[in-house]
């Protein structure tokens, strides 16, 4: 018997359903004239200005993975989880603006891997592409997953339906308006979830008197659960020992692992948002497009963390059998009741901590908005996927593989088609996605695997001249390798060997999951950068003739004379750098 | 510039968030009578006021969309050299919208 959905919507909530889908469909039947070239499909004619890049920038990242996400590691990790911002994101957006994005737009290169066969050679191009592809279709099928569960147990739909129709829609619109279609709809969305959340933290804090009031009840939370007392409301402060904080982490892992490697390898050359600056109308919207983006991600925490934090403490004194910790519901065991860990402790379902706080703050009217804003990011989340995917499978697999030197129709013919099947295989992966505890760890772990070595691929691409396509390659299959055999050697705490780590045999056991995925990371990214120095010195590198526009000492610096103050790179990078400190220094 | 050629994207943007807010606000005032309903919110009646909000930014971006595509088909700017100088001078200063 499956159990009774928690909410039940009124048509009032399906209406403004109704109006978004709508709204997203009208979005794609307004610009299907508008694509008649492959670069208008795949790279939006590279016409957009960049405050709709930039907010397409952030909004592609906002899937499930992020707002369910952060929601439950909100409720998980406490504040500190904003280290996902402002270590694990700002600094390296600022990074890409000013200093990689004068190669991505410059080059001209359409995608990623392009970039990487201008810059090294085609197979090192086709590891990234393959690689990239496969993860796309991966992560959107995870955040379908995510999504059908969701909505079959929070209203009782049907999973198919919910993944079948979702598929459907993002499929509409991108076939109908490509890359353009994707970005405004990824600006419609960061709107939504804009308008569909501030109110409830708004709310939600309101509930439980304030960030005072929070701060004091989840004082009460961290010392029940035999932490320091400001364990949840502080970034760093205990930081300084991995058992000392709810992440596990210390502060070294952290910085290098998330804020550096992890941080960078994503923001730096995942194809799923340096797609976006690519659509940009001009080399400084480029630029601008990750620091603007910036602006909105450094207070996304408020938005998406403070729900979960909020969740955990709304309602807590009235906790009964059934044993979850304020709105956070117990995982249920097999048989029916709460699952419980190793030492006897009730398992949380932390993904419903975001969720839960929709369906106990919001009546409906609101309901419905707050829905459609997490239903907008599942689906834009997927489009996002489905862009990067159309555009790596056309131009890095199809017209460098299979077929050379058709024309142009053919190429847009072949993205319509990828787009198909890009949204075919995902739906197929939804199905096969699940039994991670939290969506976000898995990401992670992907993430250590394949994007860990690709900063130090890029960073040595671009800034030294000397690096070949052999060192890059060697370099690339090396940090993947190492990853695997890292994580194949170490364990976090409490977790039998298996899918976690630990099957090649334990030499190392970390206090927490994220600690291992960090340091897996960290191994990865310093074993792809020494191998591809050694193996480029072995072998000849390209003429400089060839390099230039490609890498840093070769490729005359943009110029910013003529602009305004404020819409300088330079300066604001620098604006938003120094708000991200104050954020850190005001939560330390 | 606010969109690919052809599209202004505060159009659709403008538009959901003005039906967004009739709908919600609406609700909102037809049920601002029922405080059972609005007990959950902490008795705010968090449908008019959201609603209020919402159609305040829906409409602020379709005057805005409207506003610039009717300034556009009064006279091509670039069509006057007067006009075509002021573009430069805008381009040149990131002012154009």
């Amino acid at each position: 018997m499956a159990p009774a959905p928690v909410a039940q919507l009124s048509p009032i909530d399906y209406a403004i359903m109704g109006v978004y889908f709508a709204a997203v469909l009208g979005v794609g039947w307004g610009l299907r004239r508008l694509t008649r070239t492959s670069t208008d499909f795949f790279l939006s004619g590279r016409s957009l200005p960049p405050w709709i890049t930039g907010l397409a920038f952030i909004s592609a990242n906002l899937g499930a993975q992020e707002v369910i996400g952060m929601g439950a590691s909100g409720a998980k990790y406490g504040i500190a989880t904003s280290h996902f911002y402002w270590v694990g994101a700002i600094p390296a957006m600022v990074f890409v603006g000013l200093f990689m994005m004068p190669f991505y737009y410059g080059s001209r290169a359409r995608s990623v891997p392009e970039y990487l066969r201008l810059r090294f050679d085609e197979k090192t191009r086709t590891l990234n592409a393959v690689s990239f592809a496969v993860m796309t279709v991966f992560s959107s099928g995870v955040s379908m997953y995510a999504m059908g569960k969701l909505l079959n147990l929070l209203l009782g739909w049907s999973f198919d339906v919910s993944v079948l129709v979702a598929a459907a829609i993002v499929l509409a619109y991108v076939l109908l308006g490509g890359l353009t279609s994707a970005i405004y709809n990824e600006v419609l969305q960061f709107f939504l979830i804009v308008f569909g959340f501030a109110p409830l933290v708004a709310l939600g804090l309101y509930a439980v008197g304030g960030w005072h009031g929070l701060s004091s009840r989840l004082a009460e939370v961290a010392t029940a659960r035999g932490l320091p007392a400001g364990a949840y409301t502080h970034t760093w402060s205990t930081l300084g020992d991995a058992t000392q904080n709810p992440i596990g982490v210390e502060w070294f892992g952290l910085v290098m692992g998330l804020g550096f490697v992890l941080s960078f390898g994503y923001w730096c050359t995942d194809f799923l948002v340096v797609q976006r600056a690519m659509a940009a109308d001009s080399m400084t919207a480029a630029r601008r497009t990750p620091l603007i983006a910036a602006v909105p991600k450094m207070l996304f925490p408020f938005l998406v963390i403070l729900p979960g934090m909020i969740a955990l403490v709304l309602g807590a004194g009235h906790e009964g059998a059934a044993a979850g910790q304020g709105l956070v519901p117990a995982k249920l065991a097999a048989g029916g009741g709460p699952l419980l860990d190793g030492a006897g402790r009730v398992v949380l379902d932390y993904d419903l901590a975001t969720p839960m706080m929709l369906v106990r703050l919001f009546p409906s009217g609101m309901l419905g908005l707050g829905l459609t804003a997490l239903l907008a990011s599942f689906m834009s989340g997927m489009a996002g996927n489905v862009t990067a995917f159309n555009t790596v499978w056309t131009y890095d697999i199809y017209q460098s593989h299979i077929r050379r030197g058709a024309s142009d129709t053919h190429y847009l013919w072949m993205g319509r088609v990828a787009t198909v099947a890009g949204v075919a295989l995902a739906v197929a992966a939804a199905y096969v996605a699940g039994a991670f505890n939290n969506i976000m760890d898995l990401l992670q772990l992907v993430f250590a695997f394949v994007n860990a070595p690709l900063f130090a691929t890029f960073a040595l691409g671009m800034f030294w001249r000397r690096t070949t396509g052999h060192g890059a390659f060697a370099g690339l299959l090396a940090g993947t390798a190492a990853a695997a055999i890292h994580h194949g050697l170490t364990l976090p705490a409490g977790v039998a060997p298996g899918v976690k780590g630990g099957y090649l045999g334990v030499l190392h056991t970390f206090p927490s999951e994220l600690a291992q995925t960090f340091w897996t990371a960290i191994v990865a990214w310093v074993t792809c950068f020494v191998v591809t120095i050694l193996v480029s010195l072995a072998t000849r590198p390209r003429p400089a003739d060839e390099l230039r526009g490609l890498v840093y000492s070769l490729t005359p610096r943009p110029s910013d004379r003529g602009l305004p103050l404020l819409a300088r790179p330079w300066v604001l990078a620098a604006a938003v750098l120094v708000l991200t400190l104050a954020l850190n220094l005001v939560f330390f | 510039m606010t969109g690919a050629p052809g599209l202004d994207i505060r159009l659709p943007i403008g538009g959901l968030f003005t039906v967004l807010g009739l709908l919600v606000g609406g609700y909102g005032l037809a049920t601002s009578a029922d405080a059972v309903r609005y007990a959950p919110s902490l008795g705010v009646n968090i449908n008019l006021w959201w609603g209020l909000v919402m159609l305040a930014f829906g409409v602020l971006l379709l005057a805005a969309a409207t506003h610039t595509r009717r300034r556009a088909s009064a006279r091509p700017a670039v069509e006057t050299a007067e006009g075509s100088a002021t573009e430069e001078r805008e381009h040149r200063l990131g002012l154009e919208r």
